[in-house]
């Protein structure tokens, strides 16, 4: 691949890592994990560097990584007996003062990793995609290969269930 | 519009990806009924929460290290299915790579051997290998930062299963694992980084006539650090300055146990 290729792979694909790394974390629940799956991703992205045309590179990344993802834990199940959790720290918060507000935002966060690391992995795709990389309901459609209307019943389903682990009820509701 | 089909419209009108028509349906319906009104809510109040609260990680510095060393390669960009492209670009790279190697070497070789510090055969291939590794493509035949997946490839390849403690929290990044032959042995070549050097470590199991030792050689920037864990005979090799490295090898020795 000439030089120029390079260049342009780099400056259209490298500045998505972040966004790789996270949905990666997210769908394997193991930093190194992540990293491996990451890496291979983004050789694959780069062997096929020449099927890329104009358009979201991020999304394009984004569905390479989910593939390698589903793959690396299909040999990971196969090695392994059994898959460690998400690293969510959990915070003990003490009564009073000491629980101040990074202590919350510390256990929130944690709660909010708890919660999705327990989906089941079709509805955590869909929710990362959505709530944190905010894709569109037809890109999010087009990394994990399902139709518009399946992404809509899983977010919405795995809406459903976040709502019930986090407890969010009508009080909370402004 | 009834319940039911307000339902499954919720989410989508929470992510603003209704058509105009269908969103003019659904709040008319929301409008006049408090169960699916209170539906609304919470999905849109769990969909806020999740995006205020949830973690966005970075890559961390030792993924985007592994990939610039990747893209480095002249045959990152190969594709898969079809053969290396013959002609000149290729070869001349490969030539130009070897002669580097062969320079190295040989300078290398001739400044060990004169330092009389005990260079021996094993000093100076452990030299070339440590130099041949950093050529694009020769360091890492497991590339992973798990200890899990490196320890257990060496199984079958060589006659020691090699230590590969964790040094993330001292600021030694596993990097991967090597299979190398050096001074007509096969070895296990651990492979760690610290800022953009390469550490390599290197065992095989001992001769028990040996008498156990330790020391320390410095060639041309790169420093040879030897000593025995256990059975095995253990070295550590690498351009970082010889403190970093001696505190690399302790790091080391102290996971190791």
């Amino acid at each position: 691949m000439p030089q120029r290729d390079v260049e342009r792979f780099e400056r259209v694909v490298l500045p998505h890592l972040d966004d790789a790394y996270t949905l990666a974390r997210y769908l394997l629940r193991d930093e190194h994990d992540a990293q491996d799956a990451v890496q291979d991703a983004v050789l694959r992205a780069l062997r096929y560097f020449d099927s890329y045309r104009e358009g979201d590179a991020r999304a394009w990344l984004l569905a390479i990584v989910r593939n390698c993802c589903l793959s690396w834990h299909r040999r990971q199940r196969l090695a392994r007996a059994s898959v460690p959790l998400a690293d969510a720290d959990s915070v003990d918060i003490g009564p009073g003062r000491e629980a101040d507000a990074r202590a919350i935002a510390r256990s929130e966060r944690a709660a909010i990793e708890r919660a999705i690391a327990a989906l089941p992995s079709e509805f955590r795709e869909v929710i990362v995609l959505r709530e944190v990389q905010e894709l569109s309901y037809r890109e999010i459609s087009d990394v994990v290969g399902a139709p518009i209307g399946t992404v809509m019943s899983r977010l919405s389903r795995a809406r459903k269930r976040l709502a019930d682990a986090l407890g969010v009820g009508v009080e909370e509701v402004g | 519009m009834g319940c039911v089909e307000c339902r499954d419209l919720l989410s989508a009108l929470v992510d603003d990806e209704l058509p105009q028509d269908e969103r003019a349906e659904v709040r008319a319906h929301l409008a006049n009924c408090a169960d699916c009104a209170r539906e609304h809510d919470i999905l849109a109040a769990t969909s806020r929460r999740i995006r205020e609260g949830v973690v966005r990680h970075q890559a961390p510095d030792v993924l985007k290290a592994r990939i610039r060393s990747m893209l480095s390669q002249p045959d990152a960009f190969a594709p898969v299915a079809e053969a290396p492209p013959a002609g000149r670009p290729r070869w001349t790279m490969l030539a130009a790579a070897g002669l580097v190697i062969a320079v190295a070497s040989s300078a290398l070789t001739y400044g060990a051997l004169r330092r009389g510090t005990s260079p021996d055969g094993t000093t100076v291939a452990l030299l070339d290998s440590h130099i041949r590794s950093l050529m694009p493509g020769h360091m890492i035949d497991v590339p992973s930062s798990n200890q899990h997946t490196v320890k257990p490839w060496f199984n079958g390849r060589v006659d020691l299963s090699p230590a590969v403690p964790n040094l993330d929290s001292a600021g030694y990044p596993l990097l991967g694992g090597r299979l190398d032959y050096v001074a007509g042995r096969a070895v296990a070549v651990v492979v760690y980084g610290r800022r953009q050097h390469v550490i390599n470590v290197y065992s095989w199991p001992g001769e028990p006539a040996d008498t156990p030792r330790s020391g320390m050689l410095d060639e041309k920037g790169y420093h040879l650090l030897e000593w025995r864990n256990g059975d095995v005979e253990m070295w550590a090799v690498s351009d970082l300055n010889r403190g970093e490295l001696q505190q690399f090898v302790r790091a080391f020795q102290a996971a190791a146990r």
